[in-house]
């Protein structure tokens, strides 16, 4: 019997799913992802998803008729449940493949771009998201990358910044002005770019943290053929949001679960090892109230599930909330984690084997959460203006 | 002395909860308006006593007390849905120490103590006092008769009062000891100083720890309850003013540094919440008293911090005697020392994380 033999049944589909990692998920995988090298992390995410492909957890979420296994929301959230439980991998290399890119094409693409793109996927495509611009980041809508129409193709002039993954993708999903006369809304055109084409230069980005997951994406007389446009000329903005809005909250989901792995780890060790910080009544005072917030996040980030689903969910604040809230903590926890390790946290390393294992690490990389996916000032908007009501000026 | 386990309503679902909440929210939103708590405050109006006969005639004081005993049977769940709406009115009344030592008395109290009592105060024929610290308070206890001065939260008028009395808990009615209310800077809640002179319990519950530790959970809950929606309350009215208040020719909630800061309080506002429904759903699990504990010294201090913003974002209004910021700010800070002091609660917490974690258990187990 396969793991999807067990679909109908909740609890058995979570055994099949946790028997499955027990036996794929190679014990070290941590230890030597901690010294890989980017050819090497590529291979290993290359294999975790062949591995996922073997078992149909590839793109379980994704319609029977585009190769996928039609899994309901419930399950995705089972198999990220016991992705976090296990401390598998995660398939970083393919969120924009998984999430985003089948998010925009189900409800704007035509039918032959669905064909013909989302086989890909299964098979390892990696995709990577060419929207903001050096200077249109949190208004994203000022974008001037342009598109002009010569013939049945387009030329692409322009660049784009903080593409994950860019250096590594086969194809990107591309915000261009066609208009520059309309209103910024109003002249932006989506296309599929085909990442080899002639004219396409990737720069990686080397972060704070000292890794480069970030590319730079330079666009010089790149043609695209007219048939990769995603909805219609100047109707970009609208396709943008369903990729925006094609996160249902799930990766937020696993990665707090995680968290609470992590950071339960973490004490074990300390209480193991008597750690002096839990005879400082401050220090001990902290921790303790982190769990409070680490619980708290967690339901919100169930109650973020359950909504995600209703007709109404877009107008909903709740991701925001939980987003602000969650990087502050995540934040103030890594925050915590480097003050409690003195110099040793200190030590440079790239990535931890064990939980906050790198302290500086972790805290460095915060900031992603803080930062990316709409800064956490943007969610201050967004909550005030469209959660409080508070008027925008 | 066997305590008989009682069996609580069974969790009630979602759109139950949700209908108790808004009826119980109507009410208050009608009787205990801003209108009615300023002139509570200034001495004009007996507002809790017209709210507690409400509470009384609408049951909302048997929420926690089961049907054998003359209450609703909604468990802890109702009992939070109370105080948070009772908080976010700022509602005068002894509602925190009667519902909590009823709580008390039904974890840890015999079947005739809870047959003696339980009814009284489901009708709302009685309040109670109990200690503002009741770990730090006791009287002293002749074999025959309990004596000592305590400071109570509870009305001038409580028929009883519960109180560590050596080693065991104590009920002693209050009709012939020396009551002297001491009026706090909050004046929609009542502290009182009770001075007791070898008077012969009414009732004695001699399991102590677990009597202590029953009457601290439903405290710290309550508390904890009660600083939630206050201060989802004081946000609301906050932002409700910014709105409504003009300068430089706009509504100041349009000012991009003052629309961030009321963001981070709803998402406070938010996150207590939360931690308020963990400790009501752990309630009945190993680790209630670490999730009722901790949410007490989170949420109360999270409130300080959320009024204390809310009284700034008003400006100079919000340093006067008739907008509500102070009257939240205020009862906010009194939640902040109710119970335990919020670092002592936390160790309370941390030792029991400790010795969860040391059994080899997870605290930090969360269904779907």
């Amino acid at each position: 019997m396969t793991i999807l033999d067990t679909q109908h049944d909740l609890p058995a589909f979570r055994h099949a799913i946790r028997d499955w990692l027990a036996d794929v998920v190679p014990p070290d995988w941590k230890a030597r992802m901690a010294r890989a090298s980017n050819d090497e992390f590529i291979a290993f995410q290359r294999w975790w998803m062949a591995e996922r492909s073997k078992v149909g957890l590839a793109i379980p979420h994704w319609p029977k008729e585009y190769g996928g296994a039609g899994l309901t929301l419930q399950h995705l959230i089972v198999i990220a449940d016991e992705m976090a439980r296990a401390d598998a991998p995660q398939a970083r290399l393919f969120t924009i493949s998984l999430i985003h890119l089948p998010g925009t094409l189900f409800p704007h693409g035509t039918e032959a771009q669905k064909r013909r793109y989302l086989a890909g996927v299964a098979n390892g495509d990696v995709w990577c998201q060419g929207f903001s611009e050096p200077n249109s980041g949190s208004d994203l809508a000022s974008l001037r990358t342009r598109a002009v129409r010569d013939g049945d193709h387009y030329v692409i002039n322009g660049q784009k910044i903080w593409s994950s993954n860019s250096m590594y993708a086969d194809h990107c999903i591309l915000l261009t002005r066609t208009d520059p006369d309309a209103p910024k809304h109003r002249g932006i055109t989506y296309f599929i770019m085909d990442m080899r084409s002639p004219g396409v230069e990737v720069r990686p980005i080397r972060q704070a943290n000292g890794r480069s997951e970030f590319g730079e994406i330079f666009l010089t007389d790149v043609r695209i053929p007219a048939e990769n446009m995603i909805g219609r000329e100047n109707n970009g903005w609208r396709v943008a949001q369903a990729t925006l809005a094609s996160e249902r909250g799930v990766i937020a989901f696993e990665g707090a679960e995680r968290q609470r792995y992590e950071v339960e780890a973490f004490y074990q060790r300390a209480l193991a090892e008597d750690a002096p910080w839990l005879q400082d009544d401050q220090l001990r005072r902290e921790f303790i109230g982190f769990l409070a917030e680490i619980q708290a996040g967690r339901r919100l980030l169930r109650q973020v599930l359950r909504e995600s689903e209703a007709p109404d969910a877009a107008a909903s604040v709740l991701p925001s909330i939980v987003k602000l809230s969650g990087t502050a903590l995540r934040q103030r926890i890594c925050s915590f984690m480097v003050r409690v390790a003195g110099i040793d946290g200190q030590a440079f390393a790239m990535l931890a084997e064990q939980p906050f294992g790198s302290p500086m690490f972790d805290f460095m990389s915060a900031f992603s959460g803080t930062i990316a996916g709409g800064t956490n000032e943007i969610m201050r908007n967004i909550i005030a203006e469209r959660g409080l009501g508070m008027p925008r000026i | 002395m066997a305590t008989e386990p009682i069996e609580t309503a069974a969790s009630l679902d979602q759109a139950t909860l949700t209908a108790l909440r808004e009826g119980v929210a109507g009410v208050l939103a009608e009787q205990s308006s801003s209108t009615a708590v300023h002139a509570f405050v200034d001495g004009k109006r007996a507002l809790d006593r017209d709210l507690w006969s409400h509470a009384a005639s609408l049951g909302w004081l048997g929420f926690g007390i089961p049907e054998q005993y003359g209450g609703v049977g909604l468990g802890v769940s109702g009992l939070a849905i109370l105080h948070a709406e009772l908080g976010r009115q700022a509602a005068p009344g002894p509602y925190i120490p009667t519902l909590s030592a009823a709580q008390a008395i039904i974890d840890a109290g015999t079947e005739s103590v809870r047959q003696a009592w339980l009814p009284r105060i489901a009708a709302g024929d009685i309040s109670a006092a109990v200690p503002a610290a009741p770990a730090t308070a006791a009287l002293a206890w002749s074999g025959a008769t309990v004596s000592g001065t305590i400071r109570c939260l509870g009305a001038p008028d409580a028929a009883f009062v519960l109180a560590q009395a050596g080693n065991a808990w104590v009920i002693v009615e209050l009709a012939g000891a020396e009551v002297t209310a001491a009026p706090m800077w909050d004046r929609t809640r009542d502290v009182i100083d009770i001075r007791i002179q070898h008077a012969k319990p009414a009732a004695v519950l001699e399991d102590a720890a677990a009597t202590g530790a029953a009457l601290l959970r439903a405290m710290a809950l309550a508390v904890a309850a009660d600083s939630s929606g206050a201060a989802r309350s004081i946000t609301e009215r906050t932002i409700a003013y910014m709105k409504s208040r003009e300068q430089f020719g706009q509504p100041i909630a349009g000012f991009q540094a003052l629309k961030h800061r009321a963001a981070d309080l709803a998402t406070k506002a938010a996150v207590i919440d939360e931690m308020v429904a963990h400790a009501v759903d752990r309630s009945d699990e190993p680790d209630a008293d670490l999730w009722a504990l901790l949410a007490k010294a989170e949420v109360t201090d999270a409130c300080t911090v959320i009024a204390t913003d809310c009284v700034q974002l008003h400006g100079g209004v919000g340093f006067t005697w008739d907008f509500d910021p102070h009257i939240f700010l205020k009862r906010a800070r009194l939640n902040e020392v109710l119970v335990m002091s919020n670092p002592a609660l936390r160790d309370r917490a941390a030792a029991t994380l400790a010795s969860i974690t040391r059994a080899g258990r997870s605290a930090l187990e969360l269904a779907l």
